[in-house]
């Protein structure tokens, strides 16, 4: 990751981490439906590696929990992701990287979208595009080396 | 010896011309034996020790240095001293030569009768004759070895080399590589430093030689032979580079420059290379360096994202501020830890005033770890941090604000616990103990749940300063926590409530005793003004409820001062025997409450004489008389019975009585035990309270009419016999024994039967052996037996569970006689009737009980006695479920499964690959106990698979596939970390089952469970980046 | 509405992965599908239902975008994201790979073979459209590329009569390109949509153009006149189907036996429009005359009707399903 080329972002601010989700009786009761909240697609994001800094999206703060839509009558799931500086360039792979997360993790039925926090990147608009537009998503994942920098940042990661 | 001379000469051509390698041995043993002596053998090889030809030379030198290591303990001084001479000398041979000169000379270093100035000798030849780095790695080893050997017993002599023998060592060293001679090498300069060696002018070059391999970089080879690794390399020079302080003027600018790096290992490496030093450093060596260590430490704490680099950097921080703290302190001198302390205040204490306080974290731990350095360290950073902290929280509005600046008052007061010497010196925050405590209770005094429990942590650790909460501060702690006590809603802010109170209680008894007790005591006996009609609503019921529920647990929380429990305990009786009369409305379930609170203090109390009277001579005599009392009155007029004869009150009782049997003064317990007994037999009701009972029960014997709220007495009997030390006697025992027996096979009461043969098991499990109770034995088998064997006996089931708790008694402490009872039970589990029960009667054996047969009772448990049950058994299971016919197998699955569960793990392991195709049938079991248990112990299994269940991934994979789609929900979440282990296994094994696993788990995430779906996430997850470009 | 559309045949046409499109052979007996399986499947009706006749597995590396049918039916041509377009001869029930053509530098986004039968028009996104000539000897030659949009060309379609080109693009643009010279140019670009546009399909006679693009409307396109007989065409928007659909429009189809106009919805649907008999030709006005909301499980990736059997119409989705339906008049 940090090799001759110098970091962007070199200093990033390190956020804390949010403890882990307690659990309630109804969801150990074998009777209730639990639906899908926004908590548990926040779950499914935040250990996502950061494909420079050895830190997680929800250490960068580029995704948070309150940014998280998710309507599980509707099927559907709204993602807000902010990028660490404006002109990151990692901000498309981010991206890429919670679609990714989110399309293996999610059922079939959910409609995914997945956007930059408005303001807060300069290209927002072209990002946006690419990442909404599922053949453009589909034959990235085809792209072998852009797969395997994806698949890094899903891994779980040791120190 | 003409003979012998020939003899010894053929050895020596055997050897040499005729490159025999064995004479050496034979030499050696000869020479041992006393048939030659060395210097004869040296005169033997004289010829080939002449040869113009250097290989010749080299075998002759060779068989003399075999000969040597074998022989080196026998010699005498002189002929150390001519053969010394001579290898001296041949070290100015051929090359080939060099290496048996080497090993002679190591030899030699090893003799205990070297003359004196050999030693000295013997090394400047080496230094002067031998080039080290150009030997091979052997003949490198063996120097190193000569060195150590030598500096073990012949230190005072090569201090007298003075600083040659460092440089002479330096450059044996320069440029070695591998890592076993490395090894070796810092052992030697470590010997050097700590030993006190002269290094003269030579200490840089002492320290470059070795610093040079700093930070290690080091991976082992696979399959190395030697197992070297890379912590060992670090360890051993660390402690050469840490090892003295003068190497500090050069290992500081190292370190620092080292910090700088990019890989993370160099990092943490060098700080905790730096902490290793730096304790053995003094202000001096420090001083030019400081400012450069602090940048480096404050910029790897502030942004690092490991934690390990973290901590490693505070430790570093500790250690430099402690070596400060250790300067003494001259009039003229500048108090230089002050002046250190200054800069990182600088540094750090403004991040703490922050808006946001994004840095607040990183700073106030830097903070906290120069305070835990020293006392004097804490003063210093305490009053300058602490004013700032206090007036950032009495300003800010934002709660998580306040919540963070709280914790880190929290972690300075707990940091500077661990400087604080005993003694009398007062309190580091001794001025500011007002306001500390005014923003503990202002933040108690709040909504926010966080804020809460972070102020009851800081109470708690307040609490914990020695001398620093004045009576009126813990008083007003105490009516807070009482409030909250009294009104919190939030569960984890009343957890945090009740543990705060146990440990204030624990430190400051009084104001517990005299304030929270009464109140506590008050708000659980009232009960609302108006009856009738206008009764309360289920809210008010539920939140008064509780409110019991608090009172309960906090009573037993503050229960471990003396004081405190004379005042508790009476509290708790008193809910027992107002439920009891009626007096007061509690509910069955407040009453449990109060029975574990009674336990719980049972447990934390200190056993003392004055807490083994309140339990023995005033608690258990209440229980046991109010219970009775219960149990006679049966049901009542008014079809009301008392709490006490329920079940689940009667289940809470017992433990109460067997702990205090078990741990608080075996005298008392004894006393307890015989005055139970003599109730239970005898009908002696002397020693009760409240003695206004009938003279003649029988609370053991079948008696007409008798309800089972007397039987069921026996479970009381049980906690106060069976729990006992074993010094201690149960009187009439084989009456008792008798009765036991009698009772579980007759009586018709669930609970009275069961605890009857409960209490006779535990009685046997611990009674002494001999012929007496191995004929109680065989008589209580043959009666079992015979009830068993006959299928239309009334008693069946009870004479079965009196088999099951006997067989686990003697199993338990490895009795013979346990065979034939589990033999009886595998032989149940093809019984029509009884066959599940057997099944289920297998984790019965192998769990642990609660209640009696464990060894917090004293029980005769043997180890490993699970293992050993099981290996004797396994064939027979395996046997038995072959032979079963179809219907009963599920039974030997049941019972496989509940024994294969309670193994430790590494068994389980190494056990499982037996019996992996019956395991492969247990996922294919209807019963869904028999699913969960299999799925739980294949789970560790899969982790590190055996080739026998690669072997079966086919039926693997399909079984557990089928279990995902599971009605259980504990049998799907299972299931998938089953899928979710095997994930790991080799690769090309797994591929193929890739598209088909991934189709199968995407079911499971949409299912209606969320703890399912995230088993199934992770677990898909894991597939997916399976054969995948950056995944496995 | 008097009009049903009702489901006649699901298949699972390529599974584990996603369809994305159909197309029908010119004499209505064949349907073709591609998908990110790498493969192309041709289904054949079979009484009551369609099979699997044949799988055409090894011709790209990659997913295959779309499918075409030549005019004579005779040869089938698949763009594929492997940036190569195959070429395929049918061989009785089979086919075989004839030709690949390559020259683009990344995904074939879309094929289409003119009616004449001599030309084929690939796009990709690498913003090019090349237009490719057949001669008797099935030998292909690339006789233009035209780098008219700025971005990825997500399809092309050619004129029912006239040798006339058009493509959409993610540029939000529609551009139409004639032959002058040799060589094809960009002679219309078509500005309106707001966001990509998926999809083109001309009605039969070929003077009005369906576009539909992810700012989920679909327009309708007219030529007009040009005055000042300038080169450039002059199409204007004459009608804009907003309201109907949730999310991003992938496919629409100009039924050319009926005129009906069918789409392909990410929002699982499949709808069909009619337009009403007495509007304005220069202000049409379409309403909708049926839909499915969930005719498929998820996204629906292209609609196509079949070109001799009133009515019947093709929809395919990402959970790999090809549905047959008919668009019937309901009793």
């Amino acid at each position: 990751m940090s090799g001759g080329t110098r970091l962007e972002n070199a200093n990033p601010v390190i956020f804390q981490r949010s403890l882990e989700r307690l659990l309630t009786a109804s969801e150990a009761d074998e009777d209730v439906h639990d639906p899908i909240d926004d908590r548990e697609i926040f779950d499914l994001i935040r250990s996502i590696n950061d494909p420079e800094h050895p830190l997680s999206l929800e250490e960068l703060n580029v995704v948070e929990q309150v940014r998280v839509k998710v309507n599980d009558a509707e099927s559907t799931v709204s993602v807000e992701f902010t990028p660490t500086i404006p002109h990151c360039s990692m901000a498309t792979l981010i991206g890429l990287s919670i679609k990714v997360k989110l399309l293996r993790s999610l059922p079939d039925r959910f409609k995914i979208d997945v956007h930059i926090t408005p303001g807060t990147h300069a290209s927002e608009e072209a990002v946006n595009k690419q990442l909404a537009d599922k053949e453009r998503v589909a034959a990235a994942l085809e792209n072998s080396s852009l797969l395997e920098v994806v698949n890094q940042c899903l891994s779980i990661r040791s120190i | 010896m003409a003979a012998g001379s020939t003899a010894l000469q053929s050895l020596v051509e055997e050897f040499v011309s005729g490159l025999q390698d064995s004479k050496a041995k034979d030499t050696a043993t000869a020479v041992k034996d006393g048939q030659f002596s060395v210097l004869q053998l040296v005169e033997a090889l004289g010829l080939s020790l002449t040869s113009s030809q250097p290989h010749t030379r080299a075998r002759g030198v060779q068989l003399l240095s075999e000969v040597l290591q074998e022989c080196y303990g026998n010699l005498t001084e002189r002929e150390v001293e001519v053969l010394i001479a001579f290898y001296e000398n041949r070290l100015k041979d051929h090359y080939v030569v060099t290496p048996p000169v080497l090993q002679g000379l190591k030899a030699l270093t090893r003799c205990t009768a070297l003359p004196t100035g050999s030693a000295v000798s013997m090394l400047r030849s080496l230094f002067q004759d031998v080039h080290v780095q150009s030997l091979m790695l052997a003949e490198r080893s063996c120097v190193y070895s000569m060195l150590i050997n030598l500096m073990e017993t012949r230190e005072a002599e090569l201090k007298g080399l003075g600083a040659d023998f460092v440089f002479g060592f330096v450059q044996s060293m320069d440029g070695e590589r591998d890592p076993r001679n490395l090894l070796l090498a810092f052992q030697i300069a470590q010997n050097i430093i700590n030993r006190g060696y002269d290094l003269g002018k030579f200490t840089e070059e002492l320290f470059e030689v070795t610093s040079c391999y700093f930070p290690i970089d080091f991976t082992p080879p696979p399959n190395d032979p030697h197992g070297i690794t890379k912590e060992q390399l670090i360890q051993a020079l660390r402690a050469v580079l840490a090892g003295t302080p003068k190497f500090a003027e050069f290992l500081l600018p190292l370190l620092i420059e080292k910090l700088d790096s990019d890989v993370q290992s160099a990092k943490l490496d060098s700080l905790q290379t730096l902490t290793a030093s730096v304790s053995q450093y003094e202000r001096k060596d420090l001083a030019e360096f400081l400012e450069g260590l602090w940048v480096s430490l404050r910029r790897e704490v502030f942004q690092t994202s490991s934690e390990k680099i973290e901590s490693a950097g505070l430790a570093a921080l500790t250690a430099l501020t402690s070596c400060l703290s250790r300067s003494v302190l001259n009039s003229d001198s500048e108090d230089s830890l002050s002046t250190f302390l200054d800069v990182v205040l600088k540094d750090c204490k403004h991040h703490l005033c922050e808006p946001d306080l994004k840095l607040v974290w990183p700073s106030a731990k830097l903070l906290q770890a120069a305070c835990s350095a020293s006392n004097r360290a804490s003063h210093i950073i305490a009053a300058s941090a602490m004013p700032s902290l206090i007036e950032q929280y009495n300003t800010r509005t934002q709660c998580s604000h306040r919540r963070t600046l709280l914790e880190v008052v929290q972690r300075f007061i707990q940091s500077v616990k661990t400087s604080q010497s005993p003694g009398n010196e007062e309190s580091v925050f001794l001025a500011f103990r007002q306001s500390l405590c005014s923003m503990v209770f202002s933040a108690l005094s709040e909504t926010n749940s966080s804020l809460q429990i972070t102020a009851t942590s800081v109470l708690t650790s307040l609490a914990q300063q020695a001398g620093l909460l004045l009576d009126s501060d813990i008083e007003l702690a105490v009516d807070h926590l009482t409030r909250l006590l009294l009104t919190e809603e939030d569960d984890r802010v009343s957890l945090a409530v009740v543990e705060c109170a146990g440990t204030l209680a624990e430190l400051h008894p009084a104001a517990f005793t005299t304030k929270l007790i009464p109140r506590l005591k008050k708000e659980m006996f009232s009960e609302p003004m108006e009856q009738g009609d206008n009764s309360s609503t289920a809210s008010e019921l539920h939140s008064r409820h509780a409110v019991r529920q608090q009172c309960l647990s906090a009573l037993a929380a503050i229960s471990i001062q003396p004081s405190v429990v004379q005042e508790s305990t009476p509290v708790l009786l008193e809910v027992l025997s107002s439920a009891h009369t009626g007096s007061v409305g509690f509910s069955v379930e407040e009453v449990v409450l109060a029975c574990r609170s009674l336990q719980r203090i049972a447990e934390q109390v200190q056993d003392t004489e004055e807490a083994g009277r309140c339990f023995h001579d005033v608690i258990i005599l209440r229980l046991l008389s109010l219970a009775l009392q219960a149990a006679l009155q049966g049901e009542g007029s008014s079809g009301r019975h008392s709490p006490l004869v329920e079940e689940v009150v009667l289940s809470a009782i017992v433990p109460v009585i067997s702990t205090s049997c078990s741990r608080l003064q075996p005298m008392f317990a004894g006393q307890t035990a015989s005055r139970a007994v003599s109730l239970f037999l005898d009908g002696d009701v002397s020693f009760l309270p409240d003695n206004s009972f009938p003279s003649n029960i029988q609370l053991l014997k079948k008696q007409q009419g008798d309800s089972w709220t007397q039987s069921q007495m026996v479970c009381l009997l049980m906690g106060c016999v069976c729990s006992l030390p074993r010094s201690v006697e149960v009187p009439q025992i084989d009456q008792l024994l008798s009765q036991l027996e009698e009772m579980s096979c007759s009586c018709s009461h669930p609970l009275s039967y069961t605890s009857a043969a409960k209490c006779f098991a535990a009685l046997v499990n611990k009674r002494s052996q001999g012929d007496s109770l191995d004929s109680f034995i065989q008589r209580t088998m043959k009666r079992v037996c015979s009830e068993l064997d006959s299928p239309s006996s009334p008693v069946r089931v009870q004479a079965f569970t009196l088999m099951i708790w006997v067989a686990k008694a003697l199993l338990l402490r490895y009795h013979p006689l346990s065979t034939a009872l589990t033999d009886k039970l595998f032989s149940l589990l093809d019984d029509a009737d009884l066959g599940p029960m057997a099944a289920e009667g297998f984790s019965l054996l192998m769990s642990d009980s609660v209640d009696v047969l464990n060894r917090a009772c004293h029980a005769d448990v043997r180890i490993m006695y699970r293992q050993r049950f099981f290996s004797e058994n396994s064939a027979k299971l395996v046997q038995g479920f072959n032979a079963a016919p179809q219907e009963k197998k599920s039974n030997y699955l049941k019972a496989l499964s509940n024994i294969v569960n309670k193994l430790p793990k590494q068994v389980q392991v190494t056990e499982l690959p037996a019996l992996l195709s019956l395991l492969l049938e247990a996922l294919s079991c209807p019963d869904q106990g028999v699913q969960l248990s299999t799925l739980s112990c294949l789970e560790p299994v899969l982790i590190d698979p055996p080739p026998a269940l690669i072997q079966q991934l086919e039926a693997l994979v399909s079984r557990l596939l089928a279990l995902v789609g599971s009605p259980a929900m504990n049998v799907r979440i299972a299931s998938l970390r089953c899928i979710h282990a095997l994930s790991r296994f080799p690769v090309h094994e797994i591929l193929p089952f890739r598209a088909r696993v991934l189709r199968a788990l995407a079911q499971p995430l949409d299912d209606k469970k969320r703890l399912v779906r995230r088993e199934a996430v992770q677990a898909r997850g894991e597939w997916f980046l399976l054969g995948s470009p950056g995944g496995r | 509405m008097k009009e049903a559309l009702t489901l006649v045949h699901r298949l699972n046409a390529h599974p584990d992965s996603r369809c994305w499109f159909v197309s029908w052979s010119p004499s209505g007996t064949l349907l073709a599908s591609c998908g990110g399986d790498k493969a192309i499947r041709i289904w054949g009706r079979e009484g009551d239902s369609w099979i699997c006749k044949s799988v055409l597995q090894d011709g790209h590396q990659r997913t295959v975008r779309k499918v075409a049918w030549s005019p004579c039916g005779n040869y089938l041509a698949s763009a594929s994201f492997d940036a190569t377009t195959c070429i395929w001869k049918k061989k009785n029930d089979d086919f075989e790979s004839l030709t690949v053509l390559e020259g683009h530098e990344n995904e074939v986004k879309c094929v289409a073979w003119a009616p004449s039968g001599n030309l084929l028009a690939t796009c990709s996104r690498d913003k090019s459209v090349w237009v490719w000539e057949v001669d008797e000897e099935d030998e292909y030659e690339c006789v233009t590329v035209v780098n008219a949009h700025t971005q990825d060309v997500k399809h092309v379609v050619w004129h029912p009569t006239q040798e006339l080109l058009a493509s959409a693009s993610y540029d939000n643009n529609i551009c139409i390109y004639k032959e002058e010279d040799d060589d094809w140019e960009c002679r219309a670009t078509l500005t309106g949509h707001t966001s990509t546009v998926w999809s083109l399909s001309f009605d039969a006679a070929g003077q009005r153009l369906a576009s539909c693009s992810d700012d989920r409307t679909v327009k309708i396109w007219k030529e007009f006149p040009n005055e000042g007989g300038q080169d450039d065409l002059l199409w204007k928007c004459v009608c804009t189907l907003s309201g109907y659909h949730g999310r991003t429009v992938y496919d629409v189809a100009w039924c050319q036996l009926t005129g009906a106009l069918a789409t392909a919805c990410g929002d699982d649907g499949v709808r069909v429009f009619k337009e009403d008999e007495s509007g304005d030709p220069d202000q049409p006005v379409f309403s909708l005359a049926a839909q499915v909301t969930k005719a498929h499980s998820q996204d629906v990736n292209c609609v196509s009707w079949s070109p001799k059997e009133p009515g019947l119409l093709a929809s395919c989705s990402d959970n790999g399903e090809i549905a047959i339906w008919r668009f019937h008049e309901e009793d």
